[in-house]
């Protein structure tokens, strides 16, 4: 388990790019906005919208391959649309290299 | 001045006293500063002259507390773990063939793991008494007993259920049937009154940290009979350094190495505070902590309480439709209510009461207060309506 603390506080769109990924949770109805991301086989993610401060799981049979995900996600965040189809390309060469390893996964984790 | 946690953050409610108590008494505090501002003493191991003899005066206070004697059966150990690794292999090795033990799935994996692994190295076979509403009576434990059993472990306070066993009849019938009985009073020892005189186990345990109200790193047991358990320890003791043997006389059959002089003057200084501000009257402080958070809690759907009437001042529940662990992280970091979650250290209970999942767990101590109560259960039920927006707690 991993604490970043990031340059800016999360946002609402971030969780929305998120959803492309995985799988957003978001309470907001507790004192702090709270919003969870799970990506089967690759990461999880907590923390509150509108702090700087996350938790991150990595998935630790993969955590050699998964373990710069969290920046991946970061840094294609900043591509907007552009950066989708860009990450997705990077999670299917990720997935190759499980599948090596391990044989077949399930499909993705959106 | 050095700042308190609490000034460096916003106040938080700490609800894991049953992991270890926090705040300490500012007695305990000053006890440990003044036990480190001199020499430490202790005759064999000093020619200086210091002015408190810490171990000896330690062993008489908790020889007292528990009602237990001679105090040199009082024997310090790094804490409840080490106490039970001592015992459990020491009494195996007294025995040296393969015999019965039993325990229940109450535990804490400080009483599990060593049981098991003497099992899995074919050393013993093990059976594993299950509860009913939170406790596990003598018939079931008379149930397990086989002609070849020797040991039974049992805990005295469950850290899950809150639930305290009643174990007089247990060490009795145990006692009559020449089965050596040790119990696992962690979680009991300093939140109830514990009268080993009238209760004749072969050991019991403490631990220093939890409501006895000392430092992390300090613990013990008492010992009826020593020649019971083998030594399994050996080292230096302060005595008689010229014998290669280690010494069978008590205490130090069963302590090695330079005692921790800080914990137990901890531990010396913690039992003060219980006797100074009365065993009963933390008792029912603790009690009425207990009463209110439930009280915040029950009726609400979508919580489990998994014990409404817990004996000791710990609470298991759950929040339906999220994750405990998530459930622990945003009342920590959004409400600052300090839990913990997971399975604490006791799998078997997990399994029975939830299908191994693991609940959150607040547990107090006579530090806490009814408005921290009160607020952690609001915190509580504010989790579960926005886990579960169809349910309302008007």
């Amino acid at each position: 388990m991993k604490e970043y603390v990031l340059n800016e506080p999360l946002t609402g769109s971030f969780l929305k790019f998120l959803e492309n990924f995985g799988t957003v949770r978001f309470l907001e109805q507790l004192r702090k906005p709270y919003f969870s991301f799970e990506k089967e086989q690759f990461i999880s993610i907590k923390g509150f919208v509108g702090e700087s401060n996350v938790e991150v799981r990595y998935k630790k049979e993969f955590q050699d391959l998964v373990g710069d995900y969290f920046h991946l996600l970061l840094y294609y965040y900043d591509h907007g649309e552009r950066g989708i189809p860009a990450l997705k390309g990077q999670e299917d060469s990720i997935r190759k290299k499980m599948k090596i390893r391990l044989g077949p996964l399930p499909e993705n984790g959106s | 001045m050095n700042p308190s946690p609490q000034d460096a953050q916003p106040p938080f409610i700490y609800l894991n006293n049953a992991a270890t108590t926090w705040p300490k008494p500012a007695g305990v505090l000053e006890e440990v500063a003044c036990c480190l501002r001199q020499p430490l003493y202790e005759p064999g191991r000093t020619t200086g002259n210091g002015s408190m003899d810490y171990p000896s005066a330690a062993r008489e206070a908790l020889a007292d507390f528990f009602h237990a004697g001679p105090p040199e059966h009082v024997v310090f150990t790094q804490n409840a773990t080490d106490s039970l690794n001592l015992l459990v292999h020491g009494f195996l090795k007294k025995n040296g063939r393969l015999f019965h033990a039993i325990t229940t799935e109450l535990e804490h994996n400080s009483v599990l793991r060593p049981l098991t692994a003497l099992e899995q190295d074919g050393a013993i076979r093990l059976s594993v008494v299950p509860f009913t509403d939170a406790c596990v009576e003598l018939a079931a434990i008379k149930k397990a007993i086989c002609d070849d059993t020797r040991l039974v472990v049992m805990t005295h306070g469950s850290n899950v259920l809150g639930s305290v066993q009643d174990i007089r009849p247990v060490a009795e019938y145990l006692h009559a049937n020449d089965i050596f009985f040790i119990v696992d009073g962690a979680q009991t020892s300093g939140h109830i009154p514990v009268d080993l005189s009238d209760i004749p186990v072969g050991a019991f345990v403490f631990t220093g940290h939890k409501a006895l109200f000392g430092i992390p790193g300090i613990g013990g047991f008492f010992i009826a009979e020593p020649d019971a358990v083998a030594i399994i320890k050996q080292g230096g003791t302060g005595t008689d350094s010229r014998v290669l043997a280690h010494p069978h006389e008590m205490p130090v059959r069963f302590e090695a190495g330079t005692p921790n002089y800080p914990g137990i003057a901890s531990l010396y200084a913690g039992i003060r505070f219980i006797t100074s501000t009365g065993q009963e009257a933390i008792e029912k402080k603790n009690a009425g902590l207990t009463r209110s958070f439930i009280r915040g809690l029950k009726g609400m759907e979508g919580i489990t309480i998994y014990n409404e009437t817990p004996d000791l001042p710990v609470v298991s529940f759950d929040i339906a439709g999220i994750d405990n662990h998530e459930a622990g992280f945003i009342l920590a970091r959004a409400y600052n209510v300090i839990t913990r979650t997971g399975l604490h250290c006791a799998p078997l209970v997990h399994e029975r009461i939830d299908g191994g999942k693991g609940c959150i767990r607040a547990s107090f101590s006579y530090f806490n207060s009814l408005d921290e109560c009160r607020r952690a259960a609001d915190a509580v039920r504010e989790v579960a309506e926005s886990a579960n927006p169809e349910i309302s707690s008007d």
